[in-house]
């Protein structure tokens, strides 16, 4: 269901991404770790082309994004995403927020888009928040609500850009459970990550990241358990 | 005590005296009168034509399109590196000499001109100082880039740009009393029309300044007003 190909992104002279090869398939939940600064989020934000890569392809359902850059808000509409910092829109309601998207571009009715917004926040639990601004909202209420945002426009795909890294501790685990219930769910997701037990728990496939490639992946109990490689090794004895 | 009253009793005659002389007598208030309806018009048409030009040229700015961005650059530089009374001469001597327009509209168009390069720094800062995260938030929900400025960039920006735009036009209506270089008889030039006939300085000098001040004073206070509503989500 995406396939990435040969995919290199330089800033300037550095190259961030270099030569990353994926696919994965429909319902897949992939996990992303790796040490700060290996590339993890570029590799993420290339998938729905907030960063344009430098070189290679980028093919969700058989439609390559850098051969249809003219029809990219169109095929954006298919990948959510979420953000570290939640990025809500500060002068809209939370509804505002969610029906914004479906009304504007899919051309829902408000009536429509309002009901399943309220759907979507029942899911993430925040039903009686809707008529608030996200000022009055704790972080971990925040990026539920952009959690639902992304879901509103029904995705194929949900990219989680550290979901959880700018929250509170006490209100890491609220989000967590909101992810898992996607994956559930059967939802196509790809997680950057920091959280090892979350990541272990909810994902079908590891990607370990290191130096702008992915450096080695595996099912969780590969990575976890049996890491093949040295620097795997030794990031996971700093952080487990 | 006769002292005092007697002091404020000749305060009183040389004040109405000089009142007398300079507004009352040959109905010389409407020097003023005529000026500040002149000035309000000036900076009025300006305001207007600084707005339409500050927006054109922030979106030049922020576009980034070479040859467009380049000429935007060039005009802001140019406009802010020159003061506005050689800008105010030049249109009228040389660029305008000979095209009969009335005084008022060459005034409101070279004043128009220079707020233009400042509102669009206000516009292009405002709009830069909202989070980046915002436009990528608007993309990768599928907005286009015109939608995403429109609904959630724009809407934001407009908090941050409105104080600093009211600023400029405060600093327009008091930049217009240059207006008496190209002989237009504004606020400032009634009031030194006084002087010249009477040979009294201070009260048409003082009310003039006086006008000024009541006429900003009252500008920043609908501004006030303006910002207050616009901080409901906050």
């Amino acid at each position: 269901m995406i396939k990435v190909i040969d995919l290199h992104k330089y800033f300037g002279e550095l190259e961030v991404l270099k030569g990353v090869n994926v696919e994965i398939k429909q319902g897949e939940v992939v996990c992303v770790i790796g040490p700060s600064g290996s590339g993890k989020s570029t590799f993420l934000r290339c998938m729905n082309l907030l960063e344009i890569p430098t070189k290679g392809e980028v093919i969700i359902d058989g439609v390559s994004l850098s051969e249809n850059m003219k029809q990219l808000d169109k095929l954006r509409r298919n990948v959510g995403m979420v953000f570290q910092q939640f990025n809500l829109f500060p002068h809209m309601t939370v509804l505002d927020n969610i029906t914004l998207a479906p009304v504007k571009v899919l051309k829902m009715n408000k009536e429509e888009a309002a009901s399943r917004a309220m759907k979507l926040l029942e899911r993430v639990g925040l039903t009686d928040k809707a008529k608030e601004y996200p000022s009055r909202l704790s972080g971990g209420q925040k990026q539920r609500v952009a959690i639902a945002r992304a879901m509103a426009m029904n995705p194929r795909v949900m990219l989680f850009d550290e979901p959880t890294s700018a929250l509170d501790p006490e209100m890491v685990g609220e989000v967590l459970e909101v992810i898992k219930s996607l994956a559930n769910d059967g939802m196509t997701m790809v997680i950057v990550t920091h959280e090892m037990g979350f990541a272990r728990e909810v994902s079908n496939r590891v990607f370990f990241m290191d130096e702008g490639i992915i450096y080695e992946e595996g099912t969780p109990s590969e990575i976890f358990n049996n890491p093949k490689r040295p620097r795997t090794r030794e990031f996971l004895s700093k952080v487990l | 005590m006769g002292f005092l009253t007697e002091f404020i009793y000749d305060l009183y005659r040389v004040l109405s005296d000089k009142i007398y002389l300079s507004f009352i007598k040959e109905d010389r208030y409407m020097y003023l009168v005529n000026g500040w309806v002149v000035s309000i018009e000036i900076t009025a048409f300006a305001a207007i034509i600084g707005i339409v030009i500050g927006v054109l040229l922030a979106i030049a700015k922020i576009m980034k399109k070479p040859p467009l961005t380049q000429i935007a650059d060039w005009y802001v530089s140019v406009i802010r590196g020159t003061p506005v009374v050689v800008q105010l001469t030049i249109i009228y001597y040389v660029i305008l000499a000979n095209s009969n327009l009335p005084k008022i509209i060459v005034a409101s168009i070279a004043f128009g001109i220079n707020s233009g390069a400042y509102v669009a720094e206000i516009i292009r800062s405002g709009i830069q100082a909202v989070d980046r995260g915002q436009t990528e938030a608007g993309r990768s929900l599928g907005l286009s880039y015109g939608q995403t400025m429109r609904f959630i960039i724009l809407p934001q920006a407009i908090k941050n740009i409105l104080p600093a735009l009211g600023n400029e036009f405060i600093a327009l209506l008091k930049e217009t009393s240059i207006s008496g270089y190209i002989a237009l008889e504004d606020l400032t030039t009634g009031g030194n029309l006084i002087r010249s006939v009477t040979y009294e300085s201070m009260t048409p000098l003082l009310t003039v300044a006086y006008i000024y001040f009541l006429m900003t004073l009252i500008l920043s206070s609908i501004l006030a007003r303006f910002e207050r509503r616009l901080r409901t989500s906050d």
